[in-house]
């Protein structure tokens, strides 16, 4: 069994070298993680709440599950969809400094016009990865800042995509349709013979429903 | 047929993540001159781009998200046509304390604790005669070789996690009352109905 003071420092070491040099990445899990744990506090909360009779936590648990399984999938999703994409305009060269364009410019990659730069019409920006040349360690200081900061301000325009305008409406629609349909369901059978949700009445249903956009859930970003 | 071996090495972060490149690589060559190749040259703007890269933390994050939030999500709630116009307008005041709580909070633990991190995360030659709990300000200082923006970045990242797991129980206790009583304030202030109030 390994050490704890060794697994310790391997921790340690793995946090440095894995987020270390890439901050937007660091950005993008912790959000993640944020974003899982206040989920599952919620779920927790329900589930150990004595004050809730056990059908309705049958009813609100798996509601609270789905409400956090997409903030969850739609920040990861969108979030490193956007940083990607910036992350990329840097290192295929296509967004640059005046140093990095220079140093593009002397290795042949870029020409320098009268406007600015272009490269040649043949020229594939998707394979080609700035840190691959030759003599990348010339520029490596340059471009890292640089690219560093593309990368987050890419990931802060994802997450406030995701967290403000994507995530919000897609859980106002899905929650609206899962209300209307459950809705449906009851007032298609007697009130008397109601089982789903199992056990609840229409009024209790309506209460749930109530209670749910007006304490603070898993939409509540930690 | 997939072999045991490939299942278990299937990652959905890795399968995403390649996914997510292939895009981005095909937007990257739709998008743009190749003419006229966009350069960043006023020295301002690359000296904030760097400057954004080096020290905007989670916690500064979290507040870009808190004030763009302001700026969309009322405004998602007031258009929601799904809810009678009521219910809107108290969803509109819920949201509003709801970000003001989270931001708050958010933002104020997430620096307290890369602040603590920070306290214990010295290196050697940091550590001077007057400072207390000399053996323990090296504690979390990682043993590899790193450079100072490096460390910043740990850093961060151990605050942030710490603070995720502070925030968990954070959440019901202080942004849980909290936005119920300025939502209270605001419902009142618009003479909006709440019948969560009483």
């Amino acid at each position: 069994m390994m050490n704890p003071s060794k697994m310790f420092n391997n921790f340690k070491n793995t946090i440095l070298t894995k987020y270390g040099p890439n901050p937007a990445k660091m950005l993008i899990y912790t959000g993640v993680l944020g974003w899982f744990l206040s989920s599952a506090a919620q779920v927790v909360a329900i589930a150990v709440n004595d004050k809730i009779p056990k059908e309705q936590k049958m009813f609100l648990i798996p509601q609270e599950i789905g409400d956090g399984a997409v903030n969850v999938v739609s920040f990861f999703l969108v979030t490193s969809v956007i940083k990607n994409f910036a992350s990329r305009l840097v290192s295929s060269g296509k967004l640059a400094t005046p140093k990095i364009r220079k140093f593009l410019t002397d290795s042949g990659i870029n020409i320098r016009t009268k406007k600015g730069w272009k490269v040649l019409s043949n020229f594939d920006f998707s394979k080609f990865n700035i840190k691959n040349m030759m003599n990348f360690s010339q520029i490596k200081d340059e471009y890292n800042s640089f690219k560093n900061g593309v990368d987050v301000i890419g990931m802060t325009v994802g997450s406030i995509l995701s967290c403000n305008i994507i995530t919000p409406v897609l859980r106002n629609k899905i929650a609206a349709n899962r209300q209307q349909k459950t809705l449906a369901r009851m007032n298609a059978i007697d009130s008397e013979k109601v089982n789903y949700p199992r056990g609840i009445s229409m009024d209790t249903y309506q209460k749930y429903a109530a209670l749910k956009y007006s304490i603070p859930s898993s939409s509540l970003k930690i | 047929m997939a072999s045991i071996s490939s299942i278990r090495n299937f990652s959905f972060s890795r399968a995403y993540d390649k996914f997510s490149r292939k895009l981005s690589r095909a937007a990257l060559n739709a998008v743009g001159s190749r003419e006229n190749l966009p350069t960043i040259s006023n020295p301002k703007t690359i000296h904030a781009i760097d400057w954004i890269g080096k020290k905007l933390s989670s916690a500064e994050n979290r507040l870009i998200l808190g004030a763009s939030a302001l700026l969309s999500q009322p405004f998602i709630d007031a258009s929601n046509k799904d809810v009678d116009l009521e219910t809107r307008k108290y969803s509109v005041c819920r949201t509003i304390a709801k970000i003001i709580a989270g931001t708050a909070t958010g933002y104020t633990i997430r620096k307290l604790c890369i602040k603590s991190i920070d306290a214990f995360t010295k290196s050697v030659s940091d550590i001077k005669p007057d400072m207390k709990f000399k053996k323990l300000r090296t504690l979390l200082t990682p043993t590899l070789k790193y450079t100072a923006d490096e460390l910043s970045q740990y850093k961060n990242t151990l605050g942030t996690i710490l603070a995720l797991g502070v925030m968990v129980f954070t959440n019901f206790l202080i942004d849980a009352p909290l936005t119920k009583g300025l939502t209270n304030a605001f419902t009142k202030l618009g003479g909006v109905r709440n019948d969560e109030s009483k």
